[in-house]
């Protein structure tokens, strides 16, 4: 099996985990498995940026390219699945990050959803554009879902913008947003991209022209996309048009479904014993629960649950701990509990 | 307005194609019709055409999800706002919606298993039907190659419905099957177009080659040389990527796969590419092709063998709709009838199967009257693949709803998949015939469905004699794009007004 560049990004998340999950916790990351584990451990070891962007990775295809990383002595196991890189893996790590580095702005806890909501509309308006642009009415939509067109015909409706202004308008913002991109050649984006008599490519089509692989130009692409989406959070004044296509398109908070019960619970004021009673679930899936709240939501305060006192004894643990294990941050401040450290290390994950 | 200026105006074709404008007419005086157009001949037309002459609905039975979604999206595509497609991808709400509004569509297209549900056929009766079609009319017969056993209930359905009059649409279908569709939805009164399913414009020709190898190298050779675009059909997938890869490393870069296994956005794509000529080749599974309107295509390639004659003639059906000389290739190794026999029998459980799911149903029997909710746990246990269960499913469904037990519906179900897979398996075989035999290939096809040969076909087919020279690309096509693809150009392109 010959896919160096998710070879790498699976060796860098080894090097980030630093052999305290097993290699399946990287297969959950990569997927964007809404556990709480898996969220926690994505803020825990700074891994967020990689979640969900490879969803279509396989138990099977990890294992393998695994073991292939363990033929090639750059990575050594330390106990039952779980490994840490080995001096030279470190080497071939930061040799193949210079030649291939995950892009920067890929960030795939904040944007995994919107992100490709985003792509469905803004394919399809394009195609829409150009076909008006052409005055041809006759053409298959790119774009099968009924949501997606249904959400066009309100958009052109509704979103104050002129038909005629909106090809130009989406010309210069894209154009803005994309050449600001440093390290992505923005054709990543525009070859896929579907109108009046030329049809977009698929992303194996894109790749080949690109001379890149597979796997990196997924990277890319979700790197390009993710772009994007930040441009217009930091300034929404800059691309209006761009702006009103993401606007309602998922919100940043996205806990599980049960984790959603808790919180309106918790919103409600019950405290955490009157939530386990009336949902039936031991307290510790409730504490899950509110760590998984503390991860997702910025404004979400903890000091109901940890002291500030607390937390700041927490936190001085964590940076002299020489891993992040609890159980380690434990021993240096045992008067703390679990739950009330991992509250305090899902805001910090967060800070980082 | 005359149907020659209707179909100007709302289709933009100057004039029919043999066969429609007689069905259409037909339809409108209020007969039953059954018709029989070859593939490739403009089926849809024959109630699209009818529908704005009619007051009330169009009700459009269509056996497959992609090919439904594609004749809907062709109607839209042609300005026609009220059409749904009443199917498993609606969400709940969204079927609930369609429900209510039933009224406002003109043309309804709905897969038969939705007519199971006494909700939808009761919307239905509070309909004014105009028309109702039932395409791939030969899913209807025991006898057919595509039998849907969802498909025996129509008969009924249009009974209950107010017997609206009806056309049935097939483009083969033997003599046995014909007496099937009309007995099976009680026209037996009806009118009757049957049209050749001769194209004499498609030459036909069998390859035969020593080995899987030697098959392969033949392969490439053809697609390098045969005047495009073209298809080449695969019964896997895996070889269906695995030869397009082959191909593009030759050095033919106009060439894509095409499978379901393949996602949604990458499929489109991939079609509308061909359809508008950014593509020279096509490496398919049968999944590819069904509705799509590309005219000038000039070969389809079968690397695998067919499983029976009718599919056959559908997928070379989709060369040369624009009336020019097209050819179609099978290549043949010898042991190639293994993989459609395989085919054939996986569609089915098998017999130890059935008995694991009734010993299991025996220690589980609150499973029995709702199955549905099992089938993960049967899936996984009994080792059904999706088909199988498909058919597992919609056989027990249908029985146990009739009151009969379990035991008894599983006896019947291991009669029933081996009848099925006796039936496949002489297809398979007059297939198999018909590459070995030594006389004119179309004549042998044609009297399939007891039709004779036409006398004078200039490019008939290898028994014939043919000349492969007429096929041949004359010029080296240079069509790669040599531009420096510029990402703003593109843009520009794409969304700036020209003059």
């Amino acid at each position: 099996m010959h896919r160096s560049y998710l070879k790498t990004v699976i060796m860098y998340c080894v090097n980030e985990l630093q052999g305290q999950r097993t290699i399946y916790s990287i297969l959950h990351l990569l997927n964007g498995k809404k556990s709480s584990q898996t969220i926690q451990d994505a803020h825990l070891f700074q891994l967020t940026p990689l979640f969900r962007s490879f969803g279509n990775l396989s138990r099977g295809v990890l294992e393998h390219l695994a073991e292939e990383i363990i033929n090639s002595s750059w990575m050594t196991a330390i106990d039952e699945k779980h490994y840490i890189l080995t001096a030279e893996g470190k080497r071939e790590l930061e040799r193949s990050l210079l030649e291939c580095p995950i892009p920067s702005s890929l960030n795939g806890w904040l944007y995994h959803s919107t992100g490709e909501l985003f792509w469905e509309r803004i394919t399809l308006l394009i195609q829409v554009i150009s076909h008006l642009n052409y005055n041809n009415v006759k053409y298959l939509p790119i774009q099968r879902k009924r949501d997606v067109h249904e959400w066009l015909k309100d958009f052109l409706r509704t979103s104050g913008f002129a038909r005629n202004e909106v090809g130009v308008m989406l010309y210069r913002e894209l154009g803005q947003c994309l050449e600001k991109l440093s390290e992505i050649n923005p054709a990543v984006l525009t070859l896929r991209l579907t109108g009046y008599n030329r049809i977009g490519l698929t992303a194996v089509q894109a790749s080949e022209q690109l001379g890149i692989s597979q796997d990196y130009y997924h990277h890319q692409f979700l790197g390009a996309i993710h772009h994007i989406l930040a441009s217009v959070r930091e300034n929404s004044a800059e691309y209006p048009l761009i702006n009103k296509i993401v606007s309602g398109a998922g919100n940043a908070v996205q806990l599980t479904l049960s984790a959603q019960k808790t919180y309106t619970l918790l919103k409600q004021g019950l405290d955490l014993d009157d939530i386990a009673k009336i949902r039936r679930l031991k307290k510790s899936t409730i504490e899950d629960h509110v760590v998984e709240v503390a991860l997702n939501d910025g404004g979400f305060n903890i000091t109901r649950y940890v002291s500030e006192e607390k937390q700041k004894l927490i936190l001085h643990a964590a940076s002299s701990a020489d891993s992040l294990q609890l159980k380690q941050i434990r021993q240096i401040v045992p008067e703390s509990d679990y739950f009330e450290i991992r509250l305090v290390m899902a805001k910090l994950g967060e800070r980082q | 307005m005359t149907l020659e200026a209707l179909l100007q105006s709302k289709f933009g074709y100057p004039a029919f194609r043999p066969g429609q404008k007689e069905i259409i007419e037909s339809v409108l005086a209020g007969r039953n019709t059954v018709a029989m157009l070859p593939t490739g001949t403009g089926k849809s037309l024959c109630y699209q055409l009818p529908g704005y002459m009619i007051e009330g609905q169009v009700i459009i039975i269509s056996p497959l999800l992609s090919l439904m979604q594609d004749q809907a999206e062709q109607l839209m595509m042609n300005g026609e706002k009220k059409v749904i497609a009443f199917n498993s991808f609606l969400t709940r709400s969204e079927k609930r919606q369609a429900l209510i509004n039933l009224n406002q569509y003109k043309f309804i297209f709905i897969s038969p298993e939705m007519l199971y549900y006494e909700s939808v056929l009761s919307q239905l009766k509070k309909l004014r039907i105009a028309l109702f079609v039932v395409d791939e009319a030969h899913c209807i017969s025991q006898w057919g190659y595509d039998f849907r056993p969802d498909y025996l209930k129509l008969g009924e359905v249009r009974q209950k419905i107010g017997n609206p009059v009806t056309l049935a649409l097939t483009a083969t279908a033997t003599r046995e099957v014909k007496a099937d569709i009309k007995k099976s939805l009680g026209i037996l009164d009806c009118s009757e177009f049957i049209y050749s399913v001769d194209r004499p414009n498609i030459a036909l020709t069998v390859e035969m080659t020593d080995n899987f190898r030697v098959k392969t190298e033949r392969l490439v050779e053809l697609a390098e040389s045969l005047e495009g675009p073209g298809i080449i059909y695969f019964s896997s997938k895996k070889m269906a990527e695995q030869s397009a890869d082959l191909l593009r490393e030759k050095g033919a870069k106009r060439v894509m796969a095409y499978h379901g296994g393949m996602d949604q956005e990458s499929r489109i794509l991939v079609q509308q590419q061909f359809i508008h000529g950014q593509l020279d080749l096509i490496c398919a599974t049968s999944a590819f092709g069904m509705g799509i309107n590309k005219d000038n295509i000039r070969y389809v390639i079968h690397f695998h063998m067919p499983l029976q004659i009718e599919s056959y003639l559908q997928e070379i059906g989709r060369a040369g709709r624009d009336g020019k000389q097209s050819i179609a290739i099978m290549l043949y190794a010898p042991g190639d009838e293994q993989l459609p026999i395989q085919i054939a029998e996986n569609e089915f459980p098998d017999k130890s199967q059935i008995d694991w799911i009734s010993d299991w149903m025996e220690e589980n029997p609150n499973s029995i009257l709702n199955v549905g909710a099992y089938e993960e746990q049967i899936k996984q246990r009994s080792g059904l693949t999706d088909i199988q269960w498909r058919i597992f499913n919609d056989f027990f469904e249908r029985k146990i709803k009739s009151g009969m037990g379990y035991k008894r519906i599983l006896q019947e179900m291991n009669g029933y998949c081996e009848d099925r897979i006796k039936l496949k398996r002489n297809s398979i075989e007059e297939v198999y015939k018909w590459i070995h035999k030594k006389n004119c290939r179309r004549e042998n096809i044609l009297s399939c469905f007891d039709e004779e040969k036409n006398s004078s076909v200039q490019f008939c087919c290898d028994r014939c004699g043919l000349q492969f020279e007429n096929f041949i690309r004359n010029t080296k096509s240079d069509n790669q794009d040599r531009t420096l693809y510029d990402w703003r150009n593109h843009l520009e392109y794409l969304l700036i007004p020209g003059e």
